[in-house]
């Protein structure tokens, strides 16, 4: 409960100094912010758009706080989500029954986050690398992997400045406006992950393995296993982040500049930072972050430049994302061992 | 009688959280003497040492150094005016050289650029050459035995031209080689004209070594004495005092089915230097088996390594069945419960609930055929353990982190009994607690040995060992230095012990 109210106050002050910079600069926040929330969610329409924006990011947000319990910091989704949407997207070539090609997809594109995942579990566990280092390398790997194959292997014969479109019947159905039921996908796994962390043994595991490894260890707990499990369901979930992208997001291609993924798996530390590293938590930051972005759409129109958009968009991130990431911190610094007064 | 360089009159200091540490005491070094500080574990040697050398400061009492009354603010200020202290963990730099290490201290903070070295060099071999005090400079100190990274720790003080020199337990990490050469060296510092003051619970080394010895206990000042007018056993009675405890051991031992069997015992400690060296002995039904001794002889080692937490060599079984090779959960489930001697670190996961700590390393009971958690059932058996070990908490959703010292080792102790051992090993169940949790863990611990329970009590407090315990082994340096059923001990003779004598010397 504390937690909600801290983040709710994070959330105003947010939007106070959102508002202060806005006034300085002569703009009327009152207006700007009603532009912001109506665009955001005054129709079904608009909130369609908030919510279906909000639905890979619910996916990378996950894979950073399932990384938090387990005691990681885990930036890896970015590279994760993209492999996802190649493989999601080369799946299409596969020989399939039309009903079967969406569900072969997502499950093939959940297996190659995994793998994509793994040599950062195996370098941890059986070398001892960071997992920082060795996400932010394979992010890396991942980019210009998928670059050289949307450009070289799988582009268009026709249009050349993007790959193949998924075919219509492998599909994410659609909804309502632009959200499809790629929302079951990330609901799931968001409750998916909730149930695992608090009402299986092996969410309490990695609970335990993440706050406090010694006593985890002592008490017959293999912390390396839960690192394991944690960075692999981070690998599945980032991946379908990517899948649901591509097969859920007009133009169901990937352009050679790879906007349909833009920061995807970075803007989930954000979200899960907002979610306090919560399944449901990871909801609501995820749903924030689609309202931001769909309304910054409407703020635009009433004449705020697209820049002071994205500071106030920061602002109010930063602010929110402060005590989780203040937490943390604290707990980094308060788990070195101190020698006590003899 | 000559001068004192340094002298600490009527120091008194009581910790924020109400821990006195210190009261009243007096000490002073003399020039050119190593004088020996002698006490057991919370004694208030280091705390002593802490305030001569600026890291703290005394909550009375005054400080009189060359004759002029002083306070220092902090370490740096101890150092400029001459005191230098060498802590247990040292402070090098890894990548370093001996010489960088050296200059990175005496030359003050320097953003960028690397470390010049060539202005002290000349400084450093002289005062190798006058101290007997020989480091190799040029190689990286994480290369070098711990023997010579104290040294190297030692000459980094004597480069700021101290004239007192604190050394905090010198002797833990050293082989008695490296004894030797270090005493070798303080000797011919004291030739120099300077001062060493040498904290230690080893009898011998203040025998061997020291001028004049000030024995501390339980925070207050119990002797000064010339070395030479003193003796083995009349250190070891001032430091651990004559008081006997009541003994609650039984006599009349049944004799009941061994448990436990532990034969020649062999753990790897940090740096090559086996922490526990071949130790055998066995825990009966019905027994408490007490193992003393001054904390970091190997006791921590020794039960890391039975219940599976770090590897070793040698014969363990518990109840015939090999340890050899087991992992803790493994060690556990064959009925061997263990309360850790750091109830926050190792025994609790504060953040998580109370009712989350309570069934922490014996989760299987509560968990369905899928491995989904039985809530229900953990919160109506942590009510009950609650309930049971009169365990001061608003309820089972309470963080373990709210909990006082005293019923966080409560539910410690609840949960390791609730898990039905075979053997339990306490470790230093009742450090730190007030009087009330420390009598009623005392009290369990008595009962469940009634009630048939093999225990395996490791303690640094010679009272509750004395209390409790039937046989009586005492740790030294990583072996044990005699069993002995506790009626035919006495303090004196277990405090010979726990300084290093053999059974056969403590008893002569």
């Amino acid at each position: 409960m504390r937690v909600v109210l801290e983040s709710l106050g994070a959330l105003v002050l947010g939007l106070v100094i959102g508002a202060l910079i806005m006034a300085v600069w002569g703009r009327d926040p009152w207006a700007s912010y009603r532009a912001l929330f109506e665009g955001a969610w005054g129709n079904t329409r608009a909130l369609a758009s908030s919510v279906s924006r909000s639905l890979p990011l619910v996916l990378t947000g996950l894979t950073f706080a399932i990384g938090v319990r387990a005691g990681l910091f885990n930036i890896g989704a970015q590279g994760q989500m993209i492999i996802g949407a190649i493989v999601g997207l080369s799946s299409a070539l596969l020989a399939l029954p039309a009903g079967f090609k969406l569900p072969v997809a997502m499950v093939l594109s959940a297996l190659a986050g995994v793998l994509w995942a793994l040599p950062v579990a195996l370098l941890k566990l059986l070398r001892g690398v960071s997992e920082v280092i060795s996400t932010i390398m394979l992010n890396w790997v991942a980019h210009w992997l998928a670059l050289y194959l949307v450009v070289r292997k799988l582009s268009d014969p026709v249009r050349g400045e993007r790959t193949f479109q998924v075919p219509v019947g492998m599909r994410f159905p659609l909804i309502q406006g632009e959200l499809t039921w790629a929302l079951v996908v990330s609901l799931l796994a968001a409750l998916f992950l909730y149930w695992l962390l608090w009402y299986h043994a092996k969410g309490y595991e990695i609970r335990a393995a993440g706050l406090n490894p010694k006593a985890a260890t002592t008490a017959g707990i293999s912390v390396r296993r839960s690192i394991l499990l944690a960075i692999l369901l981070g690998g599945a979930c980032a991946a379908w982040a990517g899948a649901i992208q591509v097969l859920g997001r007009f133009p169901y291609a990937i352009t050679s500049d790879l906007a349909i993924l833009g920061s995807l798996g970075f803007d989930g530390i954000a979200v899960a930072l907002i979610g306090r590293n919560h399944p449901l938590g990871v909801l609501a930051g995820a749903f924030f972050f689609g309202t931001l972005a769909t309304g910054a759409a409407r703020m635009g129109l009433r004449g705020i430049p697209i820049d002071m958009i994205q500071i106030i968009q920061g602002v109010i991130v930063v602010s929110m994302a402060i005590p989780e990431a203040f937490r943390l911190l604290r707990v980094k610094k308060t788990s070195v061992p101190t020698k006590g007064k003899s | 009688m000559a001068e004192n360089l340094i002298e600490a009159r009527k120091i008194t200091k009581v910790y924020p959280d109400g821990t006195q540490a210190l009261f009243e005491v007096d000490f002073a070094v003399q020039a050119g003497e190593v004088h020996g500080l002698l006490g057991e574990n919370g004694a208030g040697k280091s705390t002593l040492t802490k305030i001569l050398s600026g890291l703290l400061s005394p909550t009375s009492g005054t400080i009189l150094w060359k004759g002029k009354k002083v306070r220092f603010g902090s370490p740096r200020e101890a150092l400029k005016a001459g005191i230098g202290m060498v802590h247990q963990h040292f402070a090098l730099v890894g990548p370093y050289t001996g010489l960088e290490n050296i200059a990175l201290g005496a030359e003050g903070v320097r953003i960028l650029g690397p470390v010049r070295t060539r202005w002290i060099g000349k400084k450093v071999e002289n005062i190798m050459d006058r101290s007997g005090l020989r480091v190799p400079l040029d190689v990286p100190v994480e290369d070098l035995p711990v023997g010579v990274q104290q040294r190297l720790e030692i000459l980094k003080v004597l480069v700021r031209e101290v004239e007192l020199l604190i050394l905090d337990e010198p002797t833990a990490v050293l082989t008695p080689q490296e004894v030797d050469e270090l005493f070798s060296v303080l000797r011919s510092l004291a030739s120099l004209g300077k001062s060493v003051v040498l904290i230690t619970h080893k009898l011998r080394e203040v025998l061997e070594v020291t001028d004049r010895v000030t024995v501390l206990r339980h925070g207050k000042l119990v002797t000064v004495r010339p070395t030479r007018e003193t003796s083995l056993e009349e250190l070891a009675s001032s430091m651990v005092g004559r008081e006997m405890p009541r003994m609650r051991g039984r006599t009349n031992r049944s004799g009941g089915k061994e448990v436990l069997r532990v034969e020649n015992l062999v753990v790897p400690g940090v740096g090559g230097k086996p922490a526990v060296r071949g130790v055998s002995f066995s825990v009966h039904e019905g027994e408490i088996l007490g193992v003393a001794g001054v904390q970091g002889n190997g006791q921590t080692e020794l039960v890391e390594a039975m219940v599976g937490l770090r590897p070793w060599t040698g014969k363990v079984e518990l109840n015939g069945k090999s340890l050899a090779g087991l992992g803790p959960a493994q060690v556990a489930a064959l009925g061997l419960a263990h309360i850790p001697e750091d109830r926050q670190g190792m025994g609790l996961i504060l953040p998580f609930s109370v009712a989350e700590n309570a069934v922490l390393g014996k989760l299987r009971p509560f968990t369905d055929r899928v491995g989904g958690l039985r809530w229900r059932k953990i919160f109506r058996s942590t009510a009950d353990l609650i309930q049971r070990f009169s365990v001061q908490t608003s309820g089972p959703r309470a963080q373990a982190r709210s909990l006082s010292g005293g019923n966080q080792q409560r539910l410690v102790v609840g949960r390791e009994l609730s898990k039905a051992p075979e053997l339990l090993i306490a470790n230093q169940p009742t450090r730190g607690l007030d009087i009330a949790a420390t009598h009623y863990i005392r009290e369990t611990l008595l009962k469940l040995r009634d009630e048939g329970l093999a225990l395996l009590l490791i303690s640094a407090d010679l009272d509750e060992i004395f209390e409790l315990s039937d046989r009586v082994a005492v740790m030294y340096n990583g072996t044990f230095t005699g069993i002995s059923p506790v009626e035919k001990l006495d303090r004196e003779r277990v405090g010979l012990l726990m300084g290093g004598l053999t059974f056969e010397e403590a008893r002569g």
